[in-house]
């Protein structure tokens, strides 16, 4: 710690003063980011309804399946899901370190950087010039761009935290330190071991999952955790449950999450050993999920009537129980007696949304509420905005994990069990009778039902997700609007104390002009 | 194969170097104790303990606790 701590009576004011100077920044990073939001929801949907529609938008190249798909996959993971995280720990990290942001050019200059390459990455992909490989289909010189502009960032994490006026590290910290480490060491070993120069055979599948896998756990999670950790005793005024049990959860994570990866290629042309070392270390994940999960949980609790009020802690608090749900989830997923029906289904697209989708991006959201209006010193403009974006969020992952998880579950037990098809047992038996006679055909007979009854079966599913990601769609679109309102101010000043307390200097400074305008009329 | 092993191994160690030292210099700072001040440490006299600091702009925020913890 370089500078001499604050004094008590200084916090606010310093406060308001770091916020500020966070204003261009970070809010440049949100603004690219809902821009590629919106961009990787509507790739989303072409790509949904030619899994029931395969002649929809058949005749463009541009547009057919193979390239909508990871053009989705690398504008969700990282036009979106980068930005938006990297805007939420720059505040964090200044607010934790109580320092006004430091050289917030080379920020900018990081996000120009960062969204050529993401423009770049894009048109390459949609043109059919992508790697090929999931997760890193992005051309090579679109991924310098990236890295070049990931290293900005995380030099100017450590400058400020060198310059912290705050003697103890918050637990958000050691996860965004983490993440902005782990990250680089990731993407630098796949691009030498799987571009540059590329190793042969199935050791090429290892390195792939190994960084598809960590690329969740060790950036998409320590972000959101961080958010979460900061956010939810922050709103709700009252400090987290257990400290200890948080520090715990953080350096279990560093020492497990890594081992995770392989087991992605169960029943493949694997060392047993290393799919099982994979297996062990999934397992292991469960300590540090339980670590949060009690801690949200007890932090939370006698609170939950508070989500009716504040945005941030319904989103964010959906986010936490998502990462609960989905890390258990994945753990059972890595154990071969769970893998081997839900494998290669719709059951694994699911779980990658609940992670992604109601875990990452719904946090980040709930952080966005909290962040944005004290950056730009104005609230919301609407809050039924607010609740069309909550309800269509929530409401399209939850409906969009349960038609993938149930039809998911269908087709693997299809492909591998059954010994008639599921839509054939209920048109003999009815519902719950064809239910039961379906689960008693398992005889492990695996071919018994014809592969294309399988597809077709999967296709009311494959529909009921379209019709998910249009619901989260508009949820994107009042966001959009609300950030849209936000920055142009067109919506209406608000200076209650629902978000600036009294004595905030932004609050202050916005009640004083209003008063001068008064006075002036 | 010798420019993998000499890469992976170097990138390995010094990572998990990294991680070693943030590990020693978390102890020696005490960053393991004062658990609650570090827990505290997000909140001041403006955004203090015990009351909510966001609200749906429409919505009047509530005086906490909503319940009173035995």
């Amino acid at each position: 710690m370089n500078a001499p701590p604050i004094p008590p009576e200084k916090l606010p004011e310093i406060r308001s003063e770091i916020d500020r100077s966070c204003s261009m920044p970070c809010l440049a990073w949100f603004a690219s980011s809902m821009f590629w939001l919106i961009v990787g929801t509507i790739f989303a949907i072409i790509a949904s309804i030619k899994m029931h529609n395969p002649e929809f938008l058949g005749d463009t190249a541009w547009l057919t399946f193979g390239r909508v798909r990871p053009a989705h996959l690398n504008v969700v993971a990282f036009g979106w899901g980068v930005p938006v995280a990297f805007g939420v720990l720059l505040w964090l990290q200044c607010r934790l370190c109580r320092v006004k942001m430091v050289w917030p050019g080379v920020i900018l200059a990081a996000v120009v950087i960062w969204n050529i390459g993401i423009t770049v990455g894009t048109i390459a992909i949609l043109a059919g010039k992508s790697l090929g490989i999931e997760w890193l289909e992005f051309p090579t010189y679109a991924a310098f761009l990236l890295f070049l502009s990931f290293a900005l960032v995380a030099v100017w994490s450590m400058m400020t935290f060198a310059q912290r006026r705050q003697d103890h590290v918050y637990v958000s910290q050691w996860y965004i330190f983490a993440g902005l480490f782990w990250f680089p060491w990731l993407y630098v070993t796949v691009q030498v071991l799987l571009i540059l120069l590329p190793v042969k055979g199935v050791t090429q599948a290892a390195i792939t999952w190994w960084f598809g896998h960590n690329a969740l756990g060790l950036w998409f999670t320590p972000c959101a955790l961080a958010a979460g950790y900061y956010f939810i005793p922050k709103v709700i005024g009252r400090p987290i449950y257990s400290y200890y049990l948080s520090l715990l959860g953080f350096w279990t994570l560093a020492i497990f999450y890594n081992w995770a990866g392989i087991h992605h290629l169960i029943a493949g042309p694997m060392p047993a050993w290393l799919v099982t070392t994979s297996i062990v270390g999934s397992m292991m994940m469960i300590i540090p999920v339980a670590a949060v999960a009690i801690n949200h949980h007890m932090t939370m609790r006698g609170n939950f009537k508070l989500l009716k009020y504040s945005p941030t802690l319904r989103f964010v608090v959906f986010g936490a129980m998502a990462y609960t749900l989905t890390s258990l989830q994945g753990s059972l997923m890595s154990l071969r007696a769970y893998n081997e029906p839900t494998h290669f289904t719709h059951h694994t697209i699911g779980h990658a949304h609940l992670g992604l989708y109601a875990f990452f991006t719904m946090t980040m959201f709930g952080a966005m509420y909290y962040i944005v209006p004290r950056l730009t010193g104005r609230e919301w403009a609407s809050s039924r905005l607010i609740r069309i974006h909550w309800w269509g969020s929530a409401g399209g992952i939850i409906f969009m994990f349960l038609v993938l998880t149930i039809g998911g579950f269908i087709q693997g037990f299809e492909m591998n069990q059954a010994s008639e098809s599921f839509e054939s047992a209920i048109d003999k038996h009815g519902f719950f009778g064809g239910l039961k006679q379906w689960f008693a055909g398992f005889q492990d007979r695996n071919g018994a039902v014809p592969f294309m009854e399988i597809v077709k079966g999967t296709i009311p599913y494959l529909i009921a997700r379209s019709v998910s990601g249009v619901m989260i769609l508009v949820g994107h679109l009042a966001f959009l609007a609300l950030m849209v309102m936000n920055i142009h101010a067109w919506g209406r000043k608000r200076f209650g104390p629902t978000l600036f307390q009294r004595g905030d200097k932004t609050y202050t400074r916005l009640m004083t002009d209003e008063l001068e305008e008064a006075k002036e009329a | 194969m010798t420019t993998y092993y000499v890469l992976v191994f170097t990138v390995l160690t010094f990572f998990f170097g990294s991680v070693i030292y943030a590990l020693h210099w978390s102890v020696r700072t005490g960053q393991f104790s004062r658990f609650q001040e570090g827990a505290e440490s997000i909140f001041d006299d403006e955004e203090p303990i015990g009351r909510l600091n966001d609200c749906f702009p429409d919505l009047e925020p509530p005086e906490l606790p909503l319940r009173k913890r035995a």
